[in-house]
């Protein structure tokens, strides 16, 4: 009902509040995207700005859980590290956007650095706090029982620490989705990003909010599915709740 | 000489120097000092970096107004105050918006099944699209940079006043309608307390993506201004210039928000002792508001 | 047959801030306790009771004495009962019992799916801790503990989370169990009546960590607490629990 309300307000608007210039109606927009999807040049574009976005996100796992994992073991290294992540973290997107394409001019590296360095601070603060709120008492249990450290590794601390990967992965993922996307619009020769500058430098509204529309369709269809599986995954959780 | 106890009950001493470095304050000192070499490094490797200490120089120059590339004194804090009045306009316009649609939100079920798929599209549409849109419309302005905040911010606000509402908890709600608690006692003691907490977290959020947001409309449709600034020396091809500004910038916010905003939500959130939305754990930010500051 | 030994334990913790002073959990405490036997740590809170436990089961260490637990000569293994079940909320029952098993993964099966029947949540083996109630989690718990056929068994208060009512169950179950297992149990509560009813030997620490007194409970198995001589023991035991009591307000006062 409240997609209906959406198209609904859209379409009135556009017709009546504004003109069919300044507000394309969603009528033009879908035909719009019709023709983008038919030219092949979403999966061209969106196949780009996708894989930029994982190999950016895998970059920033593949750092960030060491990183989380030293910070929350040791008040050290949760120290040393921490303003580093946080300020990673806080840099606004079109920062990150320019300094790619000032270091590593037009090319699909920018993108996947950006991403993987936007998100690297959820990752390494979600693996910290998962760490840090590992229940004492099962590990005391675990070694009143004479259990290797391994076994704590496996059966304590990983899955204790799962639920707050999995909820940074989530949220980080339309960050990461949306700087992506940024990146190009500053400095790529393909992707949403570039598309949508190249509907903007030639005027066309109906065209940047048609790449917009699919970008968010995207977005929203993703977190969906990661909604989805976080709840199957995290089952015994809502018992745990209830509880 | 400082003495320290080991698990068995045994002490030795520590060496000052070594105490100074292993502590947290020192912990943090090394990583500035290793973040200024890794990047001093960077730009003697790659041209087109600005290093450290030739960014530091320009920032000083640009804002006490010292001659360099044609820069009048006191043209710094022309472009930052219009900047800040674009944001600040922008913001509050924003969070009254954001407000009005979050009560709305949280409070009638029929609103909620009608908004909220419009509000997780607004939600999700990035602050760039905001200022291409807006250049579009209004051209090369003012207005631009402002509607872009307001676009960017209210979203936010909306979905954290929604909560906020929702989480007055029925229980105590029934509790006060068992004990015939007048309606505005019930208000200062039941509702703002609880909403307060999120009006603050959107707040927050609103206040670092409205920053974001200036700056992103700024440097596409404005024609002064910290954005506009900052783009000027990018096209100039003097980078040192662009990182200057960057820098300039986020400090800008880091301040706002370590000085002002962080306290203020700790004093809000004063009466749970969970503090779990200003969880102070993480300097202050805890993961929902890094998420938005990426946008 | 597991043997405990404990001479003149001490254990005192450093101060855990500037300016307070540190604590002496435990002041000085011997005994010795082997075979099939049912013992009962009782005490008011603040008598060291649960950080004697933490030592035996080897997550803290004494400050000075000795604390041997050995079957045949050999380190003894542990069964431990929490007060709170403990168990890993992610994992079902069977995939719980099974973490502190180290048998095969048949072998460990079967010997679980045993104990289980034995407090009667065989039927819940597959199913999340979170959805069984807080005393079919402890069942569970026990069950645990038993599973590792342990030399000793050590149980803290293991029935104070509970209700009234599903703690009256557990402990006639624990009952059955212990007679038909015949175990060495070091069983610490601050419940005498449940420290009567359970053991046959009770031994009574002061605040402070001392040893106040160790008697034995002579009555036959299974006690019920309608039984007459049942309750004259118990108003007896209770008798010096008061006297201990009243002296250190004494002093105290």
């Amino acid at each position: 009902m409240g997609w209906a309300a959406f198209v609904g307000l859209w379409a009135f608007s556009s017709s009546f509040i504004l003109d069919e210039f300044t507000l394309p109606g969603p009528v033009k927009v879908w035909r719009a995207i019709w023709e983008i999807l038919k030219s092949g040049a979403f999966f061209n574009d969106f196949g780009a700005s996708i894989s930029k976005t994982f190999i950016g996100f895998g970059i920033a796992a593949l750092v960030g859980v060491p990183i989380g994992f030293l910070m929350g073991r040791t008040r050290y290294w949760k120290a040393f590290f921490h303003d580093g992540v946080v300020g990673a973290g806080s840099v606004p997107g079109i920062v990150y956007a320019i300094m790619a394409l000032v270091i590593f001019g037009i090319g699909f590296q920018g993108p996947v650095v950006a991403v993987g360095l936007i998100s690297m601070p959820f990752i390494a603060l979600n693996v910290a706090e998962g760490l840090e709120g590992v229940d004492n008492d099962l590990l005391r249990m675990s070694t009143a029982y004479g259990r290797t450290e391994r076994q704590t590794l496996r059966h304590i601390l990983i899955p204790s620490m799962l639920p707050f990967v999995f909820a940074g992965v989530r949220l980080s993922f339309a960050i990461a989705w949306k700087v992506e996307a940024l990146t190009e619009v500053f400095g790529s020769s393909n992707g949403v990003g570039f598309q949508i500058r190249f509907a903007f430098q030639g005027f066309s509204i109906t065209r940047v909010l048609a790449w917009t529309l699919m970008f968010i369709a995207f977005l929203l269809v993703i977190e969906r599915a990661l909604a989805i599986l976080e709840r199957r995954l995290f089952r015994w959780r809502t018992w745990e709740q209830a509880a | 000489m400082s003495t320290a106890t080991t698990a068995d009950g045994k002490r030795y001493r520590r060496s000052p120097l070594r105490q100074a470095l292993t502590s947290t304050w020192g912990a943090r000192l090394t990583s500035y000092v290793a973040f200024a070499i890794v990047w001093q490094l960077l730009a003697w490797y790659v041209d087109r970096v600005p290093g450290p200490w030739e960014t530091l120089d320009f920032i000083w120059r640009e804002v006490s107004g010292g001659s360099h590339g044609g820069v009048r004194p006191g043209e710094f804090w022309e472009h930052f105050s219009a900047t800040l009045v674009r944001f600040s306009i922008g913001l509050m316009i924003g969070f009254v918006l954001g407000t009005v649609v979050g009560i709305a939100l949280g409070s009638s079920a029929f609103m909620r099944a009608l908004l909220s798929d419009m509000l997780l599209v607004f939600l999700a549409l990035p602050a760039i699209i905001w200022a291409f849109l807006t250049t579009m419309w209004f051209g090369l302005g003012w207005e631009a940079p402002v509607y872009t905040v307001i676009l960017s911010a209210a979203p936010f606000v909306a979905v954290n006043v929604a909560q906020g509402v929702r989480s007055v908890s029925p229980d105590l709600h029934r509790m006060s309608q068992a004990y015939g608690v007048p309606r505005n006692r019930q208000i200062r003691g039941l509702l703002l307390p609880a909403v307060t907490g999120y009006l603050f977290t959107g707040l927050r959020f609103a206040v670092i993506i409205s920053w974001n947001a200036v700056l992103l409309a700024e440097w596409f449709g404005a024609v002064d201004g910290v954005g506009w600034r900052a783009r000027l020396w990018y096209d100039a091809a003097r980078y040192r210039g662009f990182v200057g500004w960057a820098i300039i910038f986020i400090a800008f916010i880091f301040l706002l928000d370590g000085l002002v905003l962080s306290p203020l939500q700790r004093r809000a959130f004063r009466w749970r002792e969970s503090a779990a939305s200003g969880d102070e754990g993480l300097g202050g930010f805890d993961a929902e508001e890094l998420a938005s500051i990426g946008s | 047959m597991a043997t405990l030994h404990i001479e003149n334990l001490k254990k005192t913790f450093p101060a855990h801030s500037k300016g307070s002073k540190p604590t002496r959990a435990i002041a000085d405490i011997s005994f010795e306790m082997s075979g099939q036997v049912f013992v009962s740590l009782v005490g008011p809170s603040g008598c060291g009771k649960s950080t004697l436990l933490n030592i035996v089961s080897g997550v803290d260490t004494p400050t000075s004495g000795t604390v041997e637990v050995t079957q045949d000569g050999k380190r003894a293994k542990l069964g431990y009962v929490f007060q709170d079940p403990r168990l890993l909320p992610w994992r079902t029952v069977m995939q719980n019992m099974l973490y502190v098993s180290d048998l095969s993964e048949e072998e460990g099966r079967a010997n679980a799916k045993h104990y289980l029947e034995m407090v009667g949540l065989e039927s819940a083996e597959d199913m999340f801790p979170g959805q069984l109630s807080g005393g079919m989690q402890q069942r569970v718990g026990i069950a645990r503990a038993f599973s590792v056929s342990p030399d000793l068994l050590l149980m803290d208060e293991p029935f104070s989370h509970l209700d009234a009512i599903t703690a009256r169950s557990l402990r006639d179950e624990l009952q059955l169990m212990w007679n038909a297992t015949k175990k060495t149990v070091l069983f610490v509560t601050h419940d005498v009546m449940e420290a009567v009813q359970l053991s046959n030997r009770i031994i009574t620490l002061a605040h402070g960590g001392t040893v106040f007194d160790d008697v034995a409970v002579d009555l036959p198995f299974p006690r019920k607490a309608s039984d007459p001589e049942f309750a004259a023991h118990q108003a007896e035991i209770l008798a010096r629990f008061e006297t201990m009591e009243s002296e250190r307000a004494d002093r105290a006062g």
